[in-house]
């Protein structure tokens, strides 16, 4: 209760200030018009006082009346300074240009706002980056990839080889999420795994939380990754894309009415399947196996004060095997934004937000056909306002709800051998109200605190079951359609510190509790689009994070060397496992078959950063353990998680050798995965099956891989660029496992053998991409 | 379905590699392995009594001989499954009773193992009927057959399908297939039996459906998970019927069997 006292009393101080003015406006790139966020807007003459652009490139400084110094600051961009005379509101609009030579901004980096916003803000270590400034990074098939790009920093580990799922300090892959223009993305990855939903050409920002997670999101126990969409060119149009090897891009932006509103279109398709002919295997005509992306956004300035935002994203995998057997699934996302500038101090956001996802089987056609289907849809509506009280205090505060439609699964067809199935749909509501401040002490400490509450109503579908203790479902009961089955909420915490001992160093203090309401069941080694999500209800709780953070950082050289190490403990509640043999196909007692345990995770992490010169670059290194224990599964016992890798190291290099050239390398090393192999075998019909004895109680070999790049930036003409880049995944052919298989010797049945399963060894790829301006 | 996104994933990673690699493992105190089986088609009893070995010893796994091995029928009389050496028990001229539950109980070393079986009654398999596939993904071109049954309404039927080819049988465990009515309950069930080495003219095939008990149905869907090198997330010893942490299971089954000459 002291707890809460504290925070009320807090809220009422700031009502009381003196006579002060505001200058406020939006700060642009003077380039293509589009708002420029996280931008640092300073004021000389006053040590720790300052803010940063908000998404939408809107800033507001309360002072007292006075002549000060404006400086305006941002990663990119020149730095421009404004001599002001403080005695009334002023609004204050600005666009920031490029520097004309390029050498210039070799600040390459994936925590650069302000040169040392790195040690003063009280945000923990936010890992945010423009996907422009990772593109020479050496990645797979040459395609860029920003959830990729975020697996290099510490405390993000890669789901495996290839694949652009992660785990972020010891949580699943589920605990992420992911936003793209506010609507969460439900499955981000395509092809198994192998690629994001993200097309690069389309994003303006990536920003990944790990602790200290602003109030403003919640809804996932481990991390928020909040993806920005470009808002297009608003002063002429713009046409970029790309031609590589396993896909091919296209963008256009243009304005709709000259700096007043913009659109871009963005597009991707891949062609792998083009490939599948120069095979040795035989494969039936018509096959289909490739995945397209469409990225859409415009806005619109209605008047000086409100902006109209509508961005959506369609992407779409496909693969097919003649019309024997059709395998396809996707995300749609859409929101539609209301950006309005009630005064100088207060700023709004409505937005009302769309996510979809959902997959189909189709196997046979005609007489024979059947399919399978399964989706969940959101429905979400979202009030936010940001309250820019004084130059110490920024308040925000907002309230959402959303509708969350699950359907897990129908079987239908002509096929006379199945009768259709069709799995109750179930529905929820979930909500969340937040408020948080930022707020500086003195010129020693920034305080960012806040309280979000989260519910959760489960509306069930129309029966609702409840099980034994052995997963036996013991009773079947009838509901109506809005009628609360289950209501669950929690209040959460949030607080991030900094003591800002100089301007070179300082120390952050971060803690925060989530309550995640949705949980997806996966039983396979790789993310699958069929791995379903579904609802806390009567039988499942919602999962529970509590997380403590410290960090140290150190800027050296003038900046020139940005040194970071956190330490964390995360307690887990309420995690979800399986029953051994638990089906979680097509199966509405599904529930029955999950069990549930506590996980703890904790860690130390390190990353050294050099962001100025011809040579950038970072290391990052992690040492951590995340634990699980259930009941029902390691006879009681405490077990590594899939996703327990001790050490963790990357190391990303990126030179500049002038205009023309850029060369690139990134090398990764992780201790293997923990894994359950076999401790005996035993003969089960004439075959030897394995004898397993403790959950995860080994490891798969270590992994490491040396990937390198180089761009060729070719002779720039007025109204054209262009780039041509080659890299090399793998470069010295490591045999990394990627499964190891226990199995009879086909050879000789009496004998048992282990199998490694390799996949990329030595990948070159080319990409080309253009620009007309 | 796993097979069909098993599949896919093999489309993917067309350019993988796989290689026998050396690995370290644990060895754990050998643990009782009971394998029994009362086939209701030769009204015998046939019970394998073993203990698990190192996963990489290329020895047979140590035999129990003379142990007690008792089955009883529903109305609780017990009749011994006689020894016949080399870790083998076998009892003939066992007549079954269809839809009763057996019980058979082990004991070793002061433990009494119990397992319950129930024995359902045979389903009657229809004519084979078979197909021509042109070659498909590196497997060659030749004859499908389909597997055709009504299955019997209202009531849970779960099946294991044995298939044979010159009268060989293949009867390994993963050689079967897996069939349940969850989603084809009282239909005519057709389905085509897919396999690497599609038949060819002349061949005599012959599909033989045993009709498990439910216990022992998942405990087969849940082995054959972690048979034969597929690899699960989280893999674990199926659950047994046998009670006391046995390993390996009692299945009372009954069949119908059918051949097909490919012409």
């Amino acid at each position: 209760m002291k707890f809460y006292n504290a925070f009320l009393f807090s809220l009422i101080s700031f009502l009381s200030v003196g006579q002060n003015f505001t200058i406020s406006g939006t700060i642009k790139d003077a380039t293509n018009g589009e708002d420029v966020y996280g931008a640092v807007v300073m004021i000389k003459e006053l040590e720790n006082v300052g803010t940063t652009t908000n998404s939408y490139g809107f800033y507001s400084l309360t002072l007292s009346q006075g002549e000060y110094t404006i400086v305006y600051r941002s990663t990119g961009f020149e730095t421009q300074e404004l001599k002001i005379n403080l005695n009334q509101n002023i609004s204050q609009n600005l666009e920031l240009k490029i520097p004309a030579d390029v050498l210039e901004i070799q600040e390459v980096s994936v925590n650069a706002v302000k040169e040392n916003n790195n040690i003063t803000s009280s945000e923990m270590n936010v890992t945010r980056f423009d996907p422009k400034s990772i593109e020479t990074i050496p990645v797979l098939f040459g395609e860029k990839d920003i959830l990729k790009t975020l697996q290099l920093t510490p405390g993000v580990k890669t789901a495996g080889e290839g694949n652009s799922g992660f785990y972020v300090r010891g949580g699943g892959a589920d605990q992420n999420l992911i936003l793209l223009d506010e609507a969460p993305v439900y499955n981000a990855s395509h092809l198994l795994g192998f690629f994001s939903v993200f097309n690069s050409d389309a994003i303006k920002d990536v920003s990944l939380y790990k602790s200290g997670i602003p109030a403003e999101f919640g809804s996932r126990a481990s991390s928020v990754v909040d993806v920005k969409m470009r808002e297009g060119n608003n002063k002429k149009f713009n046409a970029s894309g790309g031609i590589g090897l396993i896909s091919s891009r296209l963008t256009l932006e243009a304005p709709i009415v000259k700096d007043k509103g913009s659109f871009i279109i963005s597009g991707r398709r891949t062609y792998a399947d083009l490939f599948l002919g120069l095979s040795k295997q035989d494969i039936p005509d018509n096959t289909k196996l490739f995945f397209y992306d469409l990225n859409a956004k415009a806005n619109y300035r209605i008047s000086e004060k409100d902006r109209i935002y509508l961005s959506g994203y369609f992407g779409r995998d496909k693969f097919a095997l003649g019309s024997d057997f059709g395998f396809n699934w996707g995300n749609a996302t859409g929101t539609l934004r209301w950006n309005r500038i009630i005064n100088q101090k207060l700023f709004s956001n409505t937005s009302l937000v769309f996510s979809h996802f959902d997959y189909e089987f189709t196997i046979g056609e005609g007489d024979d056909g059947f399919g399978i289907s399964s989706s969940i849809q959101d429905w979400n509506v979202k009030q936010d306002f940001t309250y820019y009280i004084n130059s110490n205090n920024t308040m925000k505060m907002g309230v959402n709800g959303i509708h969350h439609t699950f359907k897990p699964g129908a079987l239908t067809g002509e096929n006379e051998s199945f009768n259709e199935i069709k799995l109750d749909s179930r529905y929820a509501i979930e909500l969340g109200v937040f408020i948080q401040n930022e707020t500086k002490f003195g010129s020693r400490w920034n305080l960012m605190y806040g309280l979000r509450y989260s519910g959760f109503d489960y509306l069930g579908g129309p029966k609702v079951f409840e099980f034994d203790e052995d997963g036996n479902t013991t009773s079947t009961e009838n509901t109506d359609r809005w009628k609360t089955v289950k209501y669950y909420h929690g209040l959460e915490p949030r607080l991030s510190a900094s003591f800002i001992i100089s301007e070179n160093n300082s120390v952050k203090l971060g803690y925060n509790r989530i309550f995640q309401y949705l949980h997806q069941l996966s039983n396979s080694t790789t993310s699958s689009p069929t791995d379903n999500w579904v609802p806390s209800s009567n039988n499942v709780k919602p999962q529970i994070a509590d997380q403590i953070a410290l960090g140290y950082y150190q800027n050296l050289n003038k900046n020139m060397f940005k040194i970071s190490t956190e330490i964390y403990y995360k307690f887990l509640q309420n995690q979800i496992d399986y029953r051994n043999g638990a089906d979680l196909f097509l199966n509405d007692e599904v529930e029955g078959d999950l069990v549930y345990g506590t996980g703890r995770a904790f860690g130390f992490e390190l990353q050294v950063e050099k962001v100025k010169g011809k040579f950038t670059g970072w290391i990052s290194y992690t040492i951590s353990r995340s634990l699980r224990k259930f009941d029902q599964i390691n006879e009681g016992i405490e077990f590594p998680a899939r996703q327990d890798r001790i050490h963790d190291l990357s190391v990303v290099l990126m030179y500049r050798f002038n205009k023309a050239l850029a060369a690139s390398a990134s090398f990764i090393y992780y201790t293997g995965s923990a894994v359950t192999f076999p401790s005996g075998k035993y003969q089960v019909a004439g075959e030897y099956v394995p004898y397993y004895t403790e959950r995860n109680g080994y490891r798969m070999p270590d992994y490491h891989r040396l990937d390198v790049g180089l761009t060729w930036y070719m002779k720039e003409r007025k109204r054209f660029d262009h780039s041509l880049n080659v890299s090399v995944y793998n470069v010295y052919a490591r045999e990394n496992a990627y499964a190891i298989s226990f199995q009879e010797d086909p050879e000789d049945p009496s004998k048992t053998q282990a199998v490694q399963t390799t996949l990329f060894k030595l990948i070159p790829s080319i990409t080309y991409n253009f620009k007309f301006k | 379905m796993r097979n069909l996104i098993y599949c896919f994933s093999i489309l993917i990673v067309l350019a993988s590699c796989t290689k026998v690699i050396d690995v370290d493992l644990n060895d754990t105190d050998p643990k009782f392995v009971m394998e029994a089986n009362y086939t209701a088609e030769d009204s015998t009893v046939r019970v394998k009594l073993s203990l698990t070995t190192s996963y990489f010893d290329n020895e047979p796994q140590a035999t129990l001989d003379n142990l007690v091995v008792i089955i009883t029928d529903h109305l609780g009389n017990p009749t011994q499954v006689p020894f016949i050496g080399n870790g083998s028990y076998e009892l003939t001229n066992y007549i079954p009773n269809f839809n009763t539950d057996y019980t058979m109980t082990v004991q070793y070393e002061g433990v009494t193992y119990t397992a319950v079986s129930r024995m359902n009654p045979p389903v009657q398999l229809l004519p084979i009927v078979y197909e021509y596939y042109p070659p498909f993904f590196g497997l060659e071109a030749g004859y499908i057959t389909f597997l055709r049954f009504n299955d019997p309404p209202g009531i849970q039927n779960q099946y294991i399908i044995v298939m044979s080819l010159n009268h060989v049988e293949e009867k390994n465990l993963t050689d079967f297939y897996l069939q349940s009515d969850e989603l084809s309950d009282g239909n005519l069930v057709e389905r085509p039996l897919f396999r690497e080495n599609p038949f060819q003219i002349g061949d005599t095939v012959g599909l033989e459906l045993r009709s498990m008990d439910r216990g022992v149905y998942d405990y087969f869907s849940e082995i054959l998970s972690i048979a034969g090198g597929q690899s699960s997330a989280a893999p674990a010893n199926p659950k047994s019927n046998w009670d006391n942490k046995g390993l390996g299971y009692f299945s009372a089954y009954s069949n119908s069997r059918i051949e097909v000459v490919i012409e």
